[in-house]
């Protein structure tokens, strides 16, 4: 799958310089250097082993034909004996020490990476996917790894190679140029049946790739499709993609199947070229019988290396790639940068935002020169448009980013003074979608406090509706969440990360608010979770539900970055201005008089 | 008996009763081109093991006095000639059985997309579609690979391991000796290999699987992760994975450096040319013999090396077949009950006394009862779980009731014709599934004669008629992965489009979508209201709007009926009703 690597490349990568590259490579594999070196001697005697056997036999050969081979019969046997064991032998501790070596050196990689990646600050996260930062963790490094393996093996058969390319130069040149006449022929078949099978297999991946989505839409389509009865409709259209799938993989099966029988055939002319001009050099005395034999028996020692070869240089090249990804996602500058790591006290929780600029990429400001304080304890909403510049607040308040000018102090201290995780642990965030990890309710809730004992969570889970919340889940608090929370409902996952904070008693909370369609019995108790924690922090709410807008001390409306009015509910519905046209785009459906006035709906003359 | 909801005039029945009948019999079908691989298969290993004879036989020539030169020219060519046309035998091998893997594939998807298709609702409702999925997918891609290359090399090792057995005896009897040792051997040592390494790969699988399923949780949800100062939690539960990953990966490792055919190959080599010597100086065989025995002994090279991966190949594909041959034979327990009750409905429901289980023991629905008159319309309220989805499933009978009795026009559902219920009853989903096809055909899915004029009608009165156009292609504008991505309300309103045309008399509507704005919450509304017109509609709805105009309120708890009866009742008889009408005012 090596090909379709290379594709996907991401702006933090870097190229190395070939000799750093290796330099650090070679780092990983520093630790293991003895084990390594004692694998590289078993490899020299597998090597040597492999080209021995050949050579005793035909020596023997030679004997047989003078007939003198009584006195060495037994030592001859008893040596190949001995090479069969020392073979299996030796492989046994090369196998074992690369295995440990290549798990070992993984394991660091992959540690190195994720720990990069935790530190990581989120614009790192928006510009590049996850899943591929996932791939990179597990997968390239696993290649990289693998790189080991794959010279390994290769120095095994061209040591071998080698070997019996110094002996057969020895006992006949001429007859040697024959055979390594043929090598470039090889080697160059050998290339272009890859050049072709790639080709061929990566159509076939293609059509496979638009099979799986055709099909996955037809077994999605099934229930649909019976609700009103079209059974018959769908079923053409899976037989036809079925059908295309066939012919796609049809035509690279042939060529697939035609990669061996072509070497096999091209050995067998090899094979009859050394028989008839060993015979004629045999005949001619220039070579012994048994030098013969061993002429014809080597030509499969050297074609392995040679077929291999043909696949080892793209093979190493994607491991060296894999290894740059891996060093690129480690060495990605943050841009979140703390000037010390001073201790944080308990914090009051007062915000103030000072001629503050920021971007997210340069040259289109999102902030500039802004002010904003915000007083401890206060509950504050904001509100706007989409790109207005609200998550922007709140996420600098969690130094997720860093700006630019300006000073964002918290309770008068600078933020970049901060050690990070003490000032993040008295920050409670609540992300627009709640995120849960596999796990129990009970562990999520706690998340942020592992410490925290489960009297404790169920007394704060009961703080809400007494608790029945938790009591209609199957297992209680001890229900699975499931993976990233997907078996509980939006409802229970939003309640949870509520939950979360209140265990944490933050002194900062940060609220970006749902969107998504709760049913109002859940609904209600968010709300109440939700009036808990707005009592004893200073909040930031980036509001969507009418209920948290007017529950909030002070509005501030944003425009384009800046703060065009603030005040409360009241006020600046009669102020009449920007806000009261946000309340009539998003918040108008959620009021009581829009429920009542939407029994006139139904009438036709609506629709025109 | 059941009756198969779809099935298609088929010319072929596979025999079912068992995987390995079940694929003999689909196999039977190419028998052809399972002839034409046994003979290359076999071909090809008999012409391996020409080579080493004609060597053996140049040798003998050479060997001569005077030996005849153009003899040997006669033995070089019989050598190219004997590959060439191995060479073409064993293409024969390769793709014969690539065709038939191809073949099989196609034609076991196509019987498992024709069982899919004939089973009930309720099957595919509590079937998983990821499962699924996977055994069209991967279950099915798993047999191919078991012909090509799993059965292919199986079968062309196991002629290269029978050839020195044939072909060593013309010799001398007794040559037989070593490779038979070595074929026990070789059988033992596979078994045991296999045996040992079974349950360690799976557990390096797990062990993968776990590392990776956690770190894709860990990075998406890295937001938390810091939010909450927790990175170093996460890298000391990263590293135990990829710890206890690297133990097991170790250990697969040692287990494949002990591979003992190895040794046994080694070992024959030995063995054989010891053999074959002793003979020669007994006088029973002469160099070239030696030569070709030897030669043929190398013939077990292939077997040793390749056909580790063979095996578990065709294991794979067993299990796979087992896996697909299980779903396709899952009994779908719904009766189409063709001579049923073929009536117009009026749309008045019952439920009597239901009760409802999805596994034994464990109540999904407790007690429900409850009547709904022709043109009601009905809102179903409560939290996620407590059985809504549920209730309104068992009205065209995806599910059948457990105990208890649901009634549409006054006649129990299952005495029903279900193609006539199901024709008069329309599920709009929460999950809105369209095809990747254009909005016009998707609106006029379930009613494809529809005119251009009627489609756009009911468009219109679903509200969906303005973002339709909003598009370059409007109607033939085609949706899903290579098309425009439609936003969840969109998708709401062209169901119920699709409803409009179908003009259902009981119309099921789970609602949860939310709008962002209240302008598309306004035409969302408006085509809902529109479309309970004129019908029974049961509405599952988190909309505050859509309860209190309902004529009919029933609030789900926990698989029972917690209160029912209209606004005005519930705000005066049930304090959490009242409660979520109230908390909005004050805030």
């Amino acid at each position: 799958m090596g090909f379709f690597r290379g594709l996907d490349a991401e702006a933090y990568d870097r190229s190395y310089r070939d000799r750093d590259l290796a330099q650090r490579m070679l780092a990983y594999f520093r630790p293991y250097r003895h084990r390594l070196l004692i694998a590289v001697l078993a490899i020299l005697v597998i090597a040597a082993a492999g080209a021995l056997s050949p050579i005793f036999v035909s020596r023997s050969i030679d004997l047989m034909v003078a007939r003198g081979m009584e006195d060495y019969l037994i030592l001859f046997s008893a040596i190949l004996f001995t090479i069969g064991v020392i073979v299996w032998g030796a492989n046994w501790v090369r196998r074992r020490l690369i295995t440990r070596s290549v798990g070992d050196v993984m394991l660091a990689l992959r540690r190195d990476a994720f720990v990069a990646s935790a530190d990581h600050d989120l614009s790192f996260y928006d510009e590049f996917a996850s899943g591929r930062v996932v791939s990179r963790i597990t997968s390239d490094t696993q290649e990289f790894a693998q790189v080991i393996v794959l010279v390994t093996d290769l120095f095994t058969q061209l040591f071998q190679a080698i070997i019996l390319l110094v002996v057969l130069i020895r006992i006949n040149t001429r007859l040697m140029l024959w055979v390594l006449s043929m090598l470039p022929a090889i080697f160059a078949i050998a290339l272009g049946f890859r050049r072709i099978a790639r080709k061929v297999t990566r159509r076939g991946f293609r059509a496979m790739a638009n099979v799986n989505s055709a099909i996955k839409e037809a077994v999605t389509g099934i229930a649909i499709a019976k609700n009103f009865r079209q059974e018959a409709s769908i079923f053409e259209a899976f037989a036809r993609v079925n059908k295309s799938s066939y012919q796609a993989n049809v035509r690279r099966g042939f060529v697939l199947a035609l990669v061996f029988p072509t070497l096999n055939a091209l050995a067998g002319v090899g094979t009859a070229i050394l028989v008839y001009i060993g015979g004629l050099s045999n005949a001619a005395g220039i070579v012994t019988a048994g030098a013969w034999y061993l002429f014809i028996i080597s030509l499969d020692r050297f074609w392995f290396p040679m077929l291999n070869l043909s696949a080892f240089w793209t093979q190493v090249q994607n491991g060296l790639s894999a290894a740059e990804r891996v060093f690129a996602l480690i060495d990605a500058e943050s841009k979140v940068v703390q000037r010390d790591r001073l201790r944080v006290p308990a914090l009051k929780g007062q915000i103030e935002f000072d001629k503050l600029d920021f971007h997210y990429k340069p040259g289109e400001p999102v902030l500039q020169r802004f002010d904003l304080h915000i007083r401890a304890g206060e509950n504050l909403a904001l509100v706007g448009h989409t790109g207005a510049g609200k998550s922007t607040l709140a996420k600098l308040i969690s130094r997720f980013y860093e700006y630019q000018g300006g000073e964002l102090r918290i309770d008068g201290h600078d933020i970049r003074t901060f050690d990070l995780r003490q000032y993040r642990s008295q920050l409670g965030i609540v992300p627009q979608t709640p995120f849960l990890f596999s796990g129990t309710v009970m562990d999520n809730i706690r998340y942020a406090k592992p410490e925290t004992g489960e009297d404790e969570i169920e007394r704060i889970a009961r703080q809400i509706g007494g608790g029945e919340w938790f009591e209609t889940l199957s297992e209680g608090l001890l229900t699975e969440a499931g993976e990233r929370g997907n078996r509980l409902s939006m409802g229970i996952r939003q309640m949870v990360s509520l939950m979360r904070v209140l265990v944490q008693q933050p002194a900062i909370f940060i609220l970006d608010e749902a969107t998504a369609s709760i049913d109002p019995f859940t609904e209600y108790q968010i709300q109440q979770a939700l009036g808990l924690i707005l009592k004893d922090s200073t909040s930031i709410l980036i509001a969507h539900r009418l209920s948290t807008v007017r529950a909030s001390d002070r509005i501030i409306v944003l425009q384009d970055g800046q703060i065009i009015e603030e005040g409360d509910h009241e006020a600046l519905m009669t102020a009449d201005g920007h806000y009261a046209e946000l309340y009539s785009t998003y918040f108008r459906h959620q009021s009581l008089e829009y429920v009542e006035q939407a029994a006139g709906f139904a009438t036709p003359e609506d629709t025109t | 008996m059941g009756v198969a909801e779809f099935i298609l005039p088929q010319t072929f029945e596979p025999d079912r009763r068992t995987p390995l009948r079940w694929l003999l019999s689909h196999t039977r079908r190419y028998w052809w081109l399972v002839i034409i691989t046994l003979i290359g298969a076999l071909g090809n290993a008999g012409l391996a093991a020409a080579v080493p004879i004609f060597v053996g036989q140049a040798f003998n020539l050479m060997l001569t006095e005077s030996p005849d030169l153009q003899h040997l020219g006669t033995i070089a060519i019989w050598i190219v000639a004997s590959q060439l046309i191995r060479g073409v035998l064993q293409l024969g091998r390769n793709f014969g059985a690539e065709l038939i893997g191809q073949k099989l594939e196609r034609n076991i998807r196509e019987e498992l997309y024709v069982s899919l298709l004939g089973k009930s609702m309720t099957f595919h409702n509590l079937q998983p579609v990821g499962d699924t999925m996977a055994r069209a997918t991967n279950d099915v891609r798993e047999i191919n690979l078991m012909f090509n290359p799993g059965l292919n090399l199986v079968l062309g090792s196991g002629n290269f391991m029978i050839m020195p057995l044939l072909l060593a005896p013309q010799y001398h009897p007794s040559l037989i000796l070593i490779p038979a040792l070595f074929l026990i051997g070789y059988v033992l040592a596979i078994w045991q290999y296999l045996h040992e390494l079974r349950p360690i790969s799976d557990s390096v699988r797990r062990a993968f699987g776990q590392l990776n399923a956690h770190l894709a949780e860990a990075i998406d949800g890295i937001e938390v992760v810091k939010g909450t100062a927790q990175e170093q939690a996460e890298v000391a539960r990263f590293t135990l994975n990829a710890q206890s990953f690297r133990n097991a990966f170790v250990h697969q490792g040692d287990v494949e450096a002990r591979y003992l055919p190895l040794l046994l190959l080694g070992l024959a080599e030995a063995g054989a040319f010891l053999h074959a010597l002793l003979l020669y100086q007994a006088g029973f065989l002469d160099i070239g013999q030696v030569i070709a025995f030897v030669g043929l002994i190398q013939l077990f090279g292939f077997p040793t090396f390749v056909s580790l991966f063979a095996y578990s190949q065709v294991s794979l594909g067993m299990a796979g077949a087992r896996r697909i041959l299980d779903l396709i034979k899952r009994k779908s327990e719904l009766n189409r009950n063709p001579s049923g009750a073929h009536l117009q409905i009026s749309g008045e429901i019952e439920f009597q006394e239901v009760d409802f289980a999805y596994q034994e023991d464990d109540l999904a629905l407790e007690g429900i009862s409850i009547r709904i008159e022709p043109g009601q319309t009905v809102a179903i309220v409560g939290q996620t779980g407590t059985g809504k989805t549920t209730l309104v499933k068992l009205l065209n009978r995806t599910y059948d009731v457990t105990n208890g009795q649901v009634r549409v026009d006054g006649v129990d559902v299952r005495q029903w014709d279900l193609e006539a219920l199901r024709q008069q009853i329309s599920i709009i989903e929460q999950d809105i599934f369209l095809f990747s096809r254009t909005i016009a055909e998707n609106i006029a899915f379930g009613h494809p004669q529809a005119s251009q004029v009627e489609i756009e009608s009911a468009a219109k009165a679903a509200q969906a008629h303005e973002f339709i156009l909003s598009f370059k292609d409007g109607y033939e504008t085609i949706i899903g992965e290579r098309g425009v991505t439609l936003s969840g309300g969109q998708r709401q309103r062209l169901a119920l489009a699709r409803a409009f045309l179908t003009d259902p008399r009981i119309l099921i509507l789970d609602d949860s979508t939310s709008s962002i704005d209240s302008a598309t919450e306004d035409q969302i509304q408006r085509a809902i209201f529109r479309a309970a017109e004129g019908r029974t509609t049961l509405i599952i709805t988190h909309r505050l709007s859509q309860i209190r105009w309902a004529d009919k309120i029933i609030v789900m708890r926990k698989g029972c009926i917690a209160a029912s009866g209209s606004h005005d009742e519930l705000m005066s008889s049930s304090e959490a009703y009242q409660r979520i009408f109230t908390h909005y005012e004050g805030g």
